[in-house]
């Protein structure tokens, strides 16, 4: 590092710079649509390093060598101009840019001219992020950046989202991508207490977000070392302009509705139905009286009485999981400064309400950039955002106590046991306490009115940075930040919520967890120009990041009455922890960039990375990339092929890391929690790794861009291969050891594949522009060495030669047409290598074979852009193909009646009856599990296209905005998840259960909330 | 100016390096290292105690592989209703390979024994008094883990010839990393019960006679007992028996329900009766036979008239079982923090009737007396003459679901349901025998799958 430093320096001061007789001409930039002054372009003379930027007014001055030269004129997003000078005074107006070539992309410690990168990295910018009506910004991305997979695990509040990046690099470490914002590395860590996941992301405003950059390949992400094989998302807040000052009012308001719902039986059919399953078991079971025992348990569950018989009471019981669900949002911002202090103040409120019963959100954010120019060579600036978010959360997808659930019921039971007058369930007569046995399962309703469950977070995120310009072309930075998120859940069960808590008297919970997580960049920059041709970039420096996590809790039973919900009403204090756990990370890093001629491009990078998380033996890492590119379309023998108007090539080769395990992964450790009966004990729980290290991604990325016809069509392609070895796999040790697995670097897995963007300018009129964009994303992934094992519970796997969580069960082959029995293939390996294709009604008989794939085999999406005069009109589209989902819910709710009283979905009436049909549903015969256990018979595709969002906004002309004394005001109607095409039959096809989700677990259905569709209506006004 | 930015440069970033990877150097702070963790005796004392923790687990003595079994077992006295798969295939008696309840009861055998392992591989640290406590209770607890999982994943010693017939791994040291040496064969399953009686015999010998609610000398020789019977060494059950009761340590309790106490859901200690019990506090410590037996837990088991007419119309034990909403209920575990009463004196006096009656010996009191002993505090009155099927029948009852059944229905050679009418499937159907979990046999390949899978 300190080499690196000095030889930097050195290289600063042998450069020489030579002096002639100069000229000057000054003039002003403004914006070609309303002539307004644009503050901050830059004016660079064409093949020489002088370069200035306008003034608040739009006014520069510059000065150039010899008797005439060539202005390059440039601002973000606008197009750049050319134009000859001879000296004077000129005005310049920039046309907004219908291209990205220009735009600058914040890479990690610095930004670049996309034009320029040799990396894979995707921008999504603020226009198509702001007001989404969403909870969390990764929702407002989804089908926007291609070879980027976001799935959100259901459709309750702020619940946790998966993010892959050109698919899955690890197996048994993390998944998902690394998050900076500003400099900061965010907290991910997920503190939930009730076994689903919530997304720590969500204390982000998405309207503070100016773009989100996605780094994709080595190249770009290289410099993030050992986190990075993931991708790294980086965003960045938005930030004041010089010029006038801003104020914006955002308001928007609408109602959400699950995307779907299901088709159950009523009344009458299910009736029918259990009749025909207990008769089917007692033909088969003559030993017990299924008949009798159907009709005394209909009777149970019809509150006791006989109105079972004529189909009296048909509730329907999915109808109460969901409830009414307005969502508003209010946003307020100032923003503004001059040529020294520029400034973006905001401030959101956001309420939301869930789809179903018990869920709503409420979050209020405030966010102050503030920059500052405090003398020639000193730039200082702050950032400081505050959240504080109120989550009302319902049970995880695997509790009786889930709302979803509640379709678990038998429509013959009344909302109201007529005998108690109170939600059935609530009152036992004879006990007087609640019911044990009645509805079938405990209802989920009486949690809606007698538990709660909230999660509470404060967050602070802010950094502080100091820019020292020590010479030209040499820049200092230096930035200290905090993440520090305060976390606080408490539960209360009531008493009436006996049934599903297993205590009696009301049970308690409170948990705080503190996180502080700071992270200090200090780096040197140095650009410059040489014999107009070379031009350098070169970024050097280290960084700290040190986290800990504070976690403390408590739970208490036995409470006086509900009207008493804090422990310290509990008479049995049950339950009370205190723990913590932390990581530091110490890294060096260093980039280089180098473009010869304007087309030349070549880019070095590398970090060297040490963690507190790696084996004693290992514990520094290096991650060097390199990339080469090569524009094309600056070559003379390009000129003349005047439709080509960009032409790019690039390719990288570069290592990254994976350093996403347990803080402390690599020791041997005993733990102090094996206590009895109030004795301590220990336990040993881990064995020793002390060569325990990260995982390494070998990537490879060849990519094309071009611009076609003065860049109306743009194409950006690039096929890649990442291979990861040294997997951090859990792997499995015999459990004779006393343990179950082992975290060791062993494995390797591949991804390879395929992403495009495609941005065409249909039509661009004085009124009328149209444009379109279309992403896709092919990945394939396979496990080629998993060292001879396979991991995974339940049906995802993780097994060599095949994809990451390829699903694994015996082969179902529908109703044995003869006996109604559920048969499946043996599947056995046959001598010639093929399978034995005979039938069984002997599950254990069935060999296990993989079934399906949670992995799409493509993902896409598709932007349209309208606007006519002041009308806007932009319609998405979001497409996952070729994936496989696992319907768990199914054992219980299509499983042909014989699983026991769970409600059925309406397909299950079509069942095997007598010799002779042919169908995929099995008879029905009560209690005799017949075709439950897991099979093919659960899998389903998964594949969908969704209409993600379609906008309708009109701008007011500025005739009535300048009557009303307001600058700006926009009118909208949005949609969110409009409209969903797709064959599953459950709720919802993006679904993850979420007590379970991992990342080998994928793509599995339990009773989890459908999505959200949202239609709003908004306002923008800007004074 | 700018020389001294310079120095300031170099200085921070030297100064924040050296101090940073310091900073690498994180420990843990609820664990231990684990070569720090057995170095004294008071060590080795907390990680025994960890033992008991770790043989109590929801999987083991918890209570599930109990429920497991006696679903596996029953033929008509229960009915399963609940929602748990791997439940269902035990009461189905169609237990797939890869049931995780069946791995996860096979794991938390093997996590106690390694455990008991660590304890005994550290015992020469232990001062003088308390060493042979030490190695006695590890021994125990080893001993009563191996006996279980011998029960529930191999032939029963009565099928068959124990000395040819698999039983599971026998491992005896502790585990520190993992190397081929660790996919351990299958032991035969006498060879396996010839380390548990070791394990015991010296545990009896080196354990005190009061030792608070950790296993005593009277615990070992207890579960000796069973072993015994469980090979039908009736001499050697009787004996040990014998050797509890005449200890005077335990009485039983007054009425039959105060051996199941229920203290409105608050823990409750031993019974007078409770020679060894596993303690569940609102801390630790679990009772899953409350989860799927009690109304107020699961109540996924109900109890069939099948069970209940078995018993005489005044047995006080059937005051144990409740009608909640229409259905019968099994209260001997309602409370949710109720110690599961892994060894009641109740159990000795019938091993010693039993054993005494097949042997036509009176040792340390008549089988009819120990009987009547047991009828007495039921509520019933004494029996005259006694037959071995009213012996066995008695102990049904008396030790009705509390995890019996299955290793009787084999030890017996009866068929499943042979009290209610028969018809079950026979004491050594290969359906009775849990199968090897598929996840150890794939990383294990040594180890052979028992029939019938």
């Amino acid at each position: 590092m300190r080499k690196l430093l000095g030889l930097t320096l050195s290289f600063l001061l042998l450069v020489s710079q030579m002096w002639a007789q100069t000229k000057e001409v000054s003039g002003k930039v403004t914006d070609a649509k309303d002539g307004s002054p644009l503050v901050g372009a830059t004016i660079k003379v064409k093949g020489s390093s002088r370069a200035t930027t306008t003034a608040t007014d739009g006014s520069f001055k510059i000065s150039f060598t010899g008797n005439s030269a060539i202005l390059q004129v440039s601002s973000v997003g606008f197009e750049q101009k050319e134009i000859a000078v001879t000296g004077g005074e000129i005005s310049v107006s920039l046309e907004v840019s219908t291209t990205s070539l220009n735009e600058v992309f914040v890479v990690g410690y610095g930004t670049k001219i996309k034009r320029d990168i040799t990396g894979s990295v995707t921008k999504v910018g603020a226009k198509e992020l702001n007001n989404t009506p969403v909870t969390s910004f990764e929702s407002a991305l989804q089908g926007r950046a291609a070879g980027v997979q976001i799935t959100q695990q259901n459709g309750k509040l702020g619940q946790g989202i998966n993010i892959r990046i050109r698919g899955s690099a690890s197996v048994s470490a993390g998944n998902e991508p690394l998050y900076v914002v500003d400099g900061i590395p965010l907290i991910t860590t997920n503190l939930s207490s009730n076994g689903a996941q919530t997304n720590p992301l969500t204390d982000i405003n998405t309207n503070d977000i100016e773009s989100i950059e996605i780094l994709k390949d080595a190249s770009a992400a290289a410099i993030y070392g050992s986190r990075a094989s993931n991708g790294v998302v980086l965003i960045t807040t938005k930030r004041g302009k010089a010029g006038k000052s801003k104020i914006e009012f955002g308001y928007m308001t609408g109602l959400q509705t699950p995307t779907n719902k299901m088709e159950f039986m009523n009344a009458q059919e299910y009736v029918e139905y259990t009749r025909l399953a207990a008769a089917a078991a007692k033909r088969i079971d003559p030993s017990f009286d299924y008949v009798a025992f159907n009709e005394g348990r209909l009777q149970r569950y019809s509150a006791g009485n006989t109105d079972y018989q004529t189909y009296k009471v048909n509730t329907d019981w999915q109808e109460e999981a969901f409830q009414r669900a307005p969502i508003s949002q209010y946003d307020l911002n100032f923003s503004g400064g001059n040529d020294r202090t520029t400034f973006y103040m905001g401030g959101q409120f956001l309420d939301q309400t869930g789809i179903i019963v018990r869920n709503s959100f409420k979050r209020y954010n405030g966010r102050i950039n503030v920059d500052q120019k405090l003398n020639s060579w000193l730039n200082v600036g702050m950032n400081m955002s505050f959240a504080r978010s109120q989550n009302n959360r319902v049970s995880n997808d695997n509790a009786f106590s889930t709302p979803l659930q509640i379709v678990a019921l038998s429509p013959i039971t009344p909302l109201i046991d007529p005998r108690t007058g109170l939600t059935s369930g609530a009152l036992d007569l004879a006990t007087g306490r609640p019911n044990t046995n009645f509805p079938v399962y405990y209802n989920p309703i009486l949690s809606v009115e007698n538990a709660k469950y909230t999660t509470l977070t404060n967050r602070t995120l802010g950094n502080f940075y100091g820019n020292v310009t020590i010479a030209k072309g040499l820049v200092f930075r230096s930035e200290f930040g905090i993440d520090q998120l305060n976390q606080n859940e408490e539960s209360y069960n009531g008493k009436l919520t006996a049934r599903n808590l297993g205590v009696p008297s009301g049970a308690g919970f409170n948990s705080t967890d503190q996180i502080l997580n700071y992270n200090t960049n200090n780096f040197l920059r140095y650009f410059n120009t040489f014999n107009e041709k070379h031009d350098v970039d070169v970024v050097a420096g280290m960084s700290f990041q040190e986290y800990k996590l504070t976690s403390n809790s408590a739970s208490g039973e036995q409470f006086p009455s509900d009207a008493f919900k804090k422990i310290a009403s509990a008479a049995s204090k049950t339950d009370a922890q205190s723990s913590e756990t932390q990581f530091a990370f110490l890294s060096y890093f260093a980039r280089a960039n180098y473009k010869f001629n304007d087309r030349y491009l070549l880019a070095l990078s590398g970090r060297y990375d040490g963690s507190s998380r790696f084996g004693a033996n290992n514990r520094y890492g290096f991650f060097p990339a390199a990339s080469v590119g090569w524009i094309l379309s600056e070559e003379n023998f390009m000129q003349s092929i005047k439709w080509v108007s960009f032409l790019k090539l690039k390719a990288s080769y570069g290592l990254t890391g994976n350093a996403e395990i347990g803080n402390f992964a690599s020791r041997g450790l005993f733990s102090g929690d094996a206590g009895y009966g109030a004795i301590p004990g220990t336990r040993p729980t881990q064995l020793a790794n002390p060569n325990l290290k990260w995982e390494t991604t070998a990537s490879t990325d060849i990519g094309i861009e071009t611009g076609l016809f003065n860049n109306r069509l743009v194409i950006e392609a690039d096929v890649y291969l990442r291979n990861t070895k040294d997997l951090l796999l859990s792997v499995e040790v015999p459990g004779t050891s006393g343990f179950a697995s082992q975290i060791q670097n062993k494995g390797k897995l591949e991804n390879k594949g395929i992403e495009f963007t495609i941005t065409s300018e249909n039509f661009v009129t004085k009124n009328f522009k149209w444009s379109t964009s279309v992403n896709f994303g092919l990945n394939r992934n396979k496990i080629t060495d998993l060292a001879g094992q396979e991991l995974g519970t339940g049906q995802n796997r993780a097994r060599e030669g095949q994809p990451l969580g390829v699903f694994v069960a015996r082969e179902f082959a529908g109703a044995d047409p003869a006996t109604g029995d559920a048969i499946y293939y043996v599947n056995t390996l046959k001598a010639d290598g093929t399978r034995d294709r005979t039938t069984t009604n002997d599950y254990n008989a069935a060999e296990e074979v993989v079934i399906g794939n949670p992995n799409p085999k493509f993902i896409y999406g598709m932007r349209n852009t309208l606007s006519y005069k002041g009308l806007d009109l932009e319609v998405l589209l979001q497409g996952v193909y070729g994936n496989n989902l696992y319907y768990g819910g199914g054992q219980y709710m299509s499983a042909s009646g014989s699983n026991g009283y769970d409600n059925q979905t309406r397909d299950q009436l079509n069942s095997w009856k007598k010799a002779g049909d042919i169908t995929n549903v099995p008879e029905a015969r009560l209690f005799l599990a017949n075709g439950v256990d897991p099979s093919s018979r659960y899998i389903a595709d998964g594949s969908f296209l969704r209409v993600k969002s379609v906008t309708l906004g009109y701008n007011l002309p500025q005739s009535i905005t300048s009557k009303i004394k307001i600058e700006r005001a926009r009118v909208y109607f949005r949609a969110q998840n409009l409209f969903t095409f797709t064959k599953y039959g459950g709720w919802d096809p993006e679904v993850n259960a979420d007590y379970q989700v991992s990342n080998i677990n994928q793509g599995v259905d339990f009773y989890s909330a459908p999505q959200i569709k949202a239609i709003v209506f908004g306002i923008n006004i800007g004074l | 100016m700018k020389k001294s930015i310079y120095k300031l440069l170099f200085f921070t970033l030297v100064v924040s390096t050296v101090g940073c990877n310091k900073r690498l150097d994180v420990t843990p702070a609820q664990s231990i290292d684990q070569a720090d963790a057995l170095k004294t005796s008071a060590d080795v004392q907390v990680a025994l105690v960890g033992s008991y923790t770790q043989l109590g687990a929801l999987n083991f003595y918890g209570g599930r592989m109990f429920v497991m079994s006696e679903l596996l077992a029953d033929h008509n006295e229960l009915i399963w209703s609940g929602t748990f798969q791997q439940l269902t295939q035990m009461y189905n008696k169609a237990v797939p390979v890869n049931s995780t309840f069946v791995s996860n009861t096979w794991l938390a055998g093997y996590t106690a024994i390694n455990t008991a392992n660590n304890v005994l591989s550290a015992i020469g640290v232990v001062d003088a008094a308390n060493k042979n406590k030490y190695e006695g209770e590890a021994k125990f607890l080893r001993a009563a883990a191996y006996f279980e999982l011998v029960k529930l994943y191999a032939k029963d010693w009565s099928n068959g010839n124990p000395a040819n017939n698999d039983g599971v791994p026998l491992v005896l040291t502790p585990t520190r990393e993992i190397t081929e040496a660790d996919k351990v064969p299958r032991a035969k399953v006498s060879a396996v019960y010839t380390q548990i009686i070791a394990d015991l015999v010296d545990a009896e010998a080196k354990l005190p006679s009061a030792n608070g609610f950790f296993a005593t000398k009277n615990a070992a020789a207890a579960l000796l007992a069973r072993v015994y019977l469980q090979k039908r060494d009736y001499a050697n059950a009787r004996d040990a028996a014998n050797r509890v009761i005449t200890s005077n340590r335990y009485t039983l309790a007054g009425t039959y329900a105060e051996a199941f106490p229920y203290n409105g859901g608050n823990p409750f200690g031993n019974t007078s009766e409770d020679i060894f019990a596993m303690q569940v506090t609102t801390n630790s410590g679990v009772n899953d036979f409350q989860t799927f037996f009690s109304a107020d837990g699961r109540g996924d088991i109900t109890i069939a008239n099948e069970h209940l007419s078995l018993y005489e119309a005044n047995d006080e034990r059937l005051d144990m079982f409740y009608v909640s909403g229409g259905s019968v209920y099994n209260g001997k575990n309602d409370n949710v923090y109720g110690n599961v009463h892994t060894i009641r004196l109740a159990e000795m006096y019938l091993i010693r009737a039993e054993a005494n009656f097949r042997l036509v010996t009176v040792v340390g009191a008549t089988p009819l007396s120990d009987i009547n002993r047991i009828r007495n505090r039921a509520g019933l009155g004494s029996k005259l003459t006694l037959t071995l099927d009213e012996i066995l029948l008695e102990r049904k009852l008396e030790l009705a679901f509390e995890g019996f059944n299955l290793s009787d229905i084999k030890r017996l050679g009866i068929v499943t349901g042979y009290f209610t009418g028969g018809g079950g499937l026979a004491a050594t159907s290969t359906k009775l025998v849990l199968p090897i979990p598929e996840r150890e046999r794939r990383v294990n390949p040594n180890l052979t799958q028992n029939d019938g899978y």
